[in-house]
């Protein structure tokens, strides 16, 4: 099978403008490389700044790349044509469903716009909306609303049906259930799954809600200042997170169950900042088990085996005992 | 059982919308007590928000409370003036919202606004001001507070902005902090923090707390009871561990079933509830949940459901539970 999106290398560097021309570029993703397969879903995980988006846009020639190489169902990605054309095959879920949508346009408007952005014809744009919106299980009427009359759940929906628009073989979604009620969520993801099934997508979910990727992603990667940090199949990252920070971001989930409350913290301190990135790994700065080596030589990515990898010094070493001492610090 | 030192009684509230009005409290009765963490839990639209704004009185101009008291140490803060109730807030009440950015004003520095808001504190100090309020800060757990003293808002991380306005609550030693929605602006690691924070800060001040949240994660950390409520009702009210291990409203149960971080097994596919609100500006006769509830009968939805007693605070506003 070939592989549908390959990522190898990718470095994205954001120049600075203005009085900071001269300054040296800023590093936000660093040497990121991953593969999906057709009909896989693969989930990327981190905190607000770790990256997770700009390598969505990477991937979609919307942020343009300073190194690495991409690849499409088999062909490489080199020239703005080949994004554009990548663009009708693999379509983006923005963040904030309502706000993404333009208030002047209607529902209709909105879900058809894409054959008109990548001029395909339509026989009838009317029947076209109400087919896509039949897709995500809105009423045909709905095509005549505008953004600011629509629920959040609604706004999330209409968001799939624009992205389904052109047929894509690969959707990007980024935090699809963020702001959502609980029962919303499911609705939305239950969707999600239904659409995946019946068309044989591809995702790349980009969150930072656990508890959806445990159930929805095949695989996760995960993301700390534009580093992937540790990657494989998502059963066997829960059970067995090799990364101290996979580790923490685990376990400082608040867990919906007042008999298994957390008496300390599960990770201290804040994403730092990419204008001052720790040497060494990046992590040491709020890793629990952060040695001397961590403060200065920075880890590699390094394969653990059975489709695994972690950017740890100590991720073959990480056994029960490693466990016990973060847990009982 | 001490007094509470905030309580709802039988609180009606509506808004005025052109054409109507839309019942957005019926009838809510709660109490927090001093000490406690009150848990109000439900989905968007339920009216979670809008009593948490009803009992510091914050409540928009299209709003009319049609019944009922919100009472703050005793006195009923609806029969209070305007500039009694006033007084009262960020005294004896103070709130934190969902968007800590909103909480501060974008063109003075945090330290500035810490400062003013103890404008009630007669006769203390400017520096002495300062002083409090730049402590405070350490306390919340800004690691520089010196420094974030000096920042605009916009300065600060999402988590820090958070971290200040919880400072800014509790500057003038509130008897009950409310807390709209602290966490769902953050990230997983920031949200934890400021959990953890909450704890450690109602086992210092002995504040009543509440907190008011879709989270269900949340609820179960930090709260000792919980309200949960839908269509503008509690439904359901019970000790947070009751309510998450015995769930006797069958809307509590449904909630509790679609939280995929209660889901152990990994599945693709999650259980929802179904079905949509009812349309508050003609609230159904019967229960509000018949419809989408599993067990509902005809007597469901037809008559008002009563509210049952469950032992100790506890009770469910359903025809099918049992006492």
């Amino acid at each position: 099978m070939t592989v549908l999106l390959s990522i190898r290398d990718l470095d994205v560097d954001l120049g600075r403008g203005g009085w900071f021309a001269d300054a040296a570029p800023l590093n936000i993703l660093s040497g990121v490389s991953l593969d999906l397969m057709p009909g896989e879903t693969l989930g990327l995980v981190g905190e607000s700044g770790s990256g997770k988006t700009t390598l969505a846009r990477a991937v979609l020639g919307l942020q343009p790349v300073s190194g690495g190489r991409l690849w499409f169902d088999g062909a490489e990605l080199t020239r703005p044509a080949d994004f554009r054309a990548i663009r009708r095959r693999a379509a983006l879920m923005f963040q904030d469903a309502t706000a993404s949508l333009s208030p002047r346009m209607t529902v209709g408007e909105a879900v058809t716009e894409p054959f008109a952005i990548h001029r395909i014809a339509v026989r009838n744009r009317h029947d076209k909306a109400a087919e896509l919106l039949a897709e995500v299980g809105l009423p045909p009427e709905m095509a005549a609303r505008y953004p600011h009359e629509l629920s959040g759940g609604q706004a999330r929906r209409v968001g799939v049906a624009r992205a389904l628009a052109l047929k894509p073989a690969l959707v990007i979604a980024d935090e699809p259930t963020a702001g959502l009620d609980v029962s919303v969520q499911a609705d939305i993801l239950n969707l999600m799954a239904d659409l995946k099934e019946r068309h044989g997508l591809s995702y790349l979910i980009i969150t930072h809600n656990l508890a959806l990727v445990r159930h929805v992603a095949d695989r996760i990667a995960v993301l700390y200042l534009g580093r992937l940090v540790e990657t494989g199949p998502t059963r066997a990252i829960f059970a067995d997170p090799r990364h101290p920070y996979t580790r923490s971001l685990i376990a400082a989930e608040p867990k919906p169950d007042p008999r298994k409350r957390r008496a300390d913290l599960a990770i201290r301190g804040e994403i730092p900042s990419i204008l001052r990135r720790p040497a060494g790994c990046e992590f040491h700065t709020r890793c629990p088990l952060a040695r001397e080596i961590c403060r200065v030589e920075p880890p590699a990515l390094g394969d653990i085996g059975r489709g695994r990898s972690a950017r740890c010094h100590f991720a073959e070493t990480m056994t029960e005992g490693g466990r016990h001492e973060l847990e009982h610090r | 059982m001490s007094e509470p030192v905030l309580s709802v009684e039988n609180l009606s509230l509506r808004y005025r919308v052109p054409g109507g009005a839309i019942a957005a409290l019926r009838n809510v009765s709660i109490a927090v007590r001093q000490g406690e963490v009150l848990g109000i839990a439900g989905e968007s639209g339920c009216g979670k928000s809008t009593l948490a704004a009803a009992m510091i009185d914050l409540v928009g101009t299209n709003a009319e409370v049609t019944s009922g008291v919100v009472r703050l140490n005793g006195r009923d803060i609806l029969a209070l003036s305007p500039v009694d109730r006033r007084r009262l807030r960020g005294r004896e009440i103070a709130m934190v919202f969902q968007d800590p950015m909103t909480a501060f004003s974008p063109v003075l520095t945090v330290g500035a606004q810490l400062v003013d808001f103890q404008f009630n504190l007669d006769g203390l100090a400017g520096r002495e001001k300062w002083r409090r309020a730049r402590d405070m800060l350490a306390r919340v757990g800004l690691s520089d507070p010196d420094h974030a003293m000096g920042r605009f808002p916009h300065e600060l991380s999402g988590g820090m902005r958070q971290r200040a306005a919880i400072a800014a609550a509790l500057l003038m030693r509130p008897s009950v902090l409310i807390a709209d929605e602290p966490t769902t602006a953050l990230d997983v690691t920031m949200e934890a923090q400021i959990v953890h924070l909450l704890r450690q800060l109602q086992a210092d001040y002995r504040c009543a707390i509440v907190i008011v949240t879709h989270h269900l994660g949340v609820i179960a950390e930090l709260c000792d009871r919980v309200a949960v409520m839908y269509a503008g009702e509690v439904v359901e009210e019970a000790p947070v561990d009751a309510l998450f291990h015995d769930p006797r409203h069958p809307y509590t149960r449904a909630l509790l079933a679609c939280d995929p971080a209660r889901i152990e097994a990994a599945t693709g596919r999650l259980p929802a509830i179904g079905g949509r609100l009812p349309d508050l500006s003609s609230p159904p006769t019967g229960c509000s949940f018949a419809d989408r509830c599993g067990i509902a009968t005809d007597r469901c939805r037809a008559a008002p459901p009563p509210r049952v007693g469950l032992g100790p605070d506890r009770n469910a506003l359903c025809h099918e539970v049992a006492p």
